[in-house]
């Protein structure tokens, strides 16, 4: 019974992301076989160099997530702000991230004014404000690369400290860290969470959660264009495509990371958690020497299995197809009489 | 504007929580009507400057709006009966559709009905059994397709190592030829619109596949079973979209993994633009066809204007968010 119990908490969508984690870890160490090519420093660089990418926009849309909406617009927000901060901020790059992340959290702010304003469903919004975002990035950029002169800035964006983090990827880190504190020690975390699980009864209990929506909008479309910023500075050089593909594995990560879509679900540092799975199968991978082509299915297949997990009626399409099997026994039993009633499956 | 509408659905006991906002609270019919001007209005402003833009008239012109609407409209087609069944949205047509122009320029040696067939079954394969997922297990659709897209991308990278493929065969150009001067594409999208329609207005299945959008619940006590709708109506938009890259396909001569990049996102901005809502229920395949060819429309207007194509992206994601808003108008609550 106990050890049932102690699977159940493995699988529990809050733990669910490092059990993933340890077995992805534990899997591409296998597939190694002792090559040393994948318990290396140098991978564990490149995991956390991917993670700092992916990691904010992750966190972003989890965060939307939570509070049942979902913001599309994240990836057209990546490219804004990297190139927002690309033109803005050849002679001061301190300038041009500040324009950059303003640009994120107005965007989102206006996003989230609209939706509370006007009583409306965030896909349709963000949907708007992706192409949007896409199209201002397209005009601005007049849908070329462009190059970022200050290469230095790459150059210690970049730099290994303690030969895993760089300053990107350990400024990543300590934003979830925040987050983390944020969402479960303060007021703020807890009328987020109310306000994902049923915002009707917060809104009654006296949760503001018209202002719940607008932040954790400005929240994601300025963590969002904080990605947008670290990577265009550390590629010296900003491009409205390339940098768009990044919508899949963002909510990719977040559903892995134990995030509902049903709202009310999810802690920032198992985002965290399912950032770095994704990381892992892409980087980790690479570096064990299998074709690229594999992370996408390993990711598919993670991720299909998380949502038949999750499904609502999975178990009771399990019981109803059990009571089936076994009562067509009975029947070869000659019993029929003893067959439990019609299912109403 | 004192009418004082009774509180929608979903706003229950909010609404005694709390006045409800002014703007609510004005004649749900003058909103309604309101909103119809408006479209109207929309629509005519479009037409006319359509008509007075230079160009715009000639045949050549009309007929490469037609081509390129054929594409993303089938495509849109598909997406509505999603977005109808209260699904949201798929991310994952795109891919399908990539996918299933490799299948029908791999399969061409067999002949091209063969070849046809073969990509049809795919697409079709493929998006079913992800409707049978959100369906049958009530999954949520949304993770499902971006689980459909990731593996859909990473099998067609194993079988194809990433290379573009070419015609096995003859005979796929009878779908770029014109009949009568119309494009052969421009017929199969108004066929698939007829097909689709009549499927909507005037069949059991399309009328349970609004039921089931509008309250599940409701569908399922009335004895709806809802994941053979949800199924059928994942297994027609896969249907659409495999046409659609058959069409692509066609059109350019060969298979590639990137034909359909970015189809998603102009699919659900066709049917949002069209005016089927977000949340399913509501709309129709007719409406998305006006909403693929405003956009098409507004873009070839931009393009004789001599706007760069910048200002096409942008103009699109501002008409999208535009109508979004606007809809808000005709919403009971």
């Amino acid at each position: 019974m106990t050890h049932t119990f102690a699977l159940r908490r493995l699988v529990d969508p809050s733990v669910r992301p490092f059990t993933i984690l340890l077995c992805a870890i534990f899997t591409l160490a296998v597939a190694d076989r002792g090559g040393g090519r994948f318990l290396s420093l140098a991978t564990a660089f490149s995991v956390m160099q991917l993670f700092a990418t992916l990691g904010p926009v992750a966190l972003g849309l989890g965060l939307s997530m939570l509070i049942r909406e979902f913001d599309l617009s994240v990836a057209g927000m990546l490219s804004l702000a990297g190139c927002v901060a690309v033109l803005t901020g050849a002679g001061n790059p301190w300038l041009g991230a500040f324009l950059g992340v303003g640009v994120g959290i107005a965007g989102g702010t206006l996003q989230g004014l609209v939706m509370t304003g006007l009583r409306i469903r965030s896909v349709g919004v963000t949907l708007g404000g992706l192409l949007t975002f896409e199209g201002i990035t397209h005009v601005l950029t007049r849908s070329q690369t462009i190059v970022y002169p200050n290469m230095r800035i790459a150059l210690v964006l970049n730099e290994p400290i303690l030969g895993v983090l760089s300053m990107r990827s350990a400024f990543t880190v300590a934003v979830f860290l925040i987050a983390a504190v944020v969402m479960s020690l303060t007021r703020i975390g807890r009328d987020v969470v109310a306000t994902g699980s049923d915002r009707r009864a917060s809104r009654v209990a006296g949760v503001s959660t018209d202002s719940v929506v607008i932040g954790v909008f400005a929240v994601s479309g300025g963590l969002s264009a904080l990605a947008g910023v670290l990577l265009s500075y550390s590629l010296a050089a900003a491009s409205p495509i390339a940098l768009s593909d990044v919508l899949v594995p963002a909510s990719a990560a977040a559903i892995i990371g134990g995030v509902s879509l049903a709202g009310g679900r999810g802690r920032p540092l198992s985002i965290g958690a399912g950032v770095l799975i994704l990381c892992l199968l892409r980087s980790g991978l690479n570096a064990v020497g299998a074709s690229p082509y594999l992370h996408e299915i390993a990711t598919g297949a993670v991720l299909l299995m998380v949502a038949v997990v999750d499904a609502p009626l999975l178990a009771r399409r399990v019981r109803s197809w059990r009571r089936r099997l076994s009562s067509s026994q009975l029947r070869r039993d000659g019993a029929t009489y003893l067959s439990p009633p019609a299912s109403s499956g | 504007m004192s009418v004082k509408e009774s509180p929608g659905i979903g706003l229950g006991t909010a609404s005694a929580a709390r006045p409800l906002p002014e703007r609510v609270r004005m004649g749900q019919n003058a909103r309604r009507k309101a909103l119809t001007a408006v479209r109207i209005g929309a629509l005519v402003a479009l037409t006319v400057g359509a008509l007075a833009t230079p160009g715009f008239t000639s045949t050549l012109s009309v007929l490469s709006l037609l081509t390129a609407m054929s594409f993303i409209g089938c495509v849109a087609v598909g997406m509505s009966f999603i977005t109808i069944t209260g699904n949201i949205m798929s991310l994952c047509l795109g891919a399908t559709l990539s996918a299933s122009s490799l299948v029908f320029m791999a399969s061409l040696g067999l002949g091209v009905l063969p070849a046809f067939l073969a990509a049809v079954a795919f697409g079709v394969a493929v998006t079913a059994a992800q409707g049978f997922a959100v369906g049958y297990l009530q999954a949520n659709p949304i993770i499902v397709s971006i689980a459909g897209l990731a593996l859909i991308l990473g099998c067609s990278d194993y079988i194809t190592g990433g290379q573009r493929i070419y015609p096995a065969g003859g005979g796929y150009q009878i779908f770029k030829e014109k009949v009568h001067g119309m494009p052969v594409e421009a017929i199969i999208l108004f066929a698939a619109v007829a097909v689709g329609q009549v499927m909507l207005s005037l069949t059991r299945f399309g009328r349970n596949m609004y039921m089931v959008g509008s309250n599940p619940r409701a569908a399922e006590a009335a004895g709806i079973v809802r994941w053979r709708t949800v199924t059928g109506a994942y297994t027609l938009a896969g249907l659409f979209t495999s046409v659609a890259g058959i069409l692509l396909a066609a059109r350019y001569g060969s298979g590639d993994m990137e034909l359909g990049t970015g189809y998603d996102y102009d699919a659900i901005a066709a049917v949002l633009v069209g005016g089927t809502a977000i949340h399913g229920g509501g709309g129709s395949v007719l409406r998305t066809l006006v909403g693929v060819a405003v956009i098409a429309a507004v873009k070839v207007i931009l393009i004789l204007h001599g706007f760069s194509q910048q200002m096409q992206y942008l103009i699109t994601g501002l008409i999208v968010l535009g109508v979004v808003m606007l809809h808000t108008l005709g919403e009971s609550r």
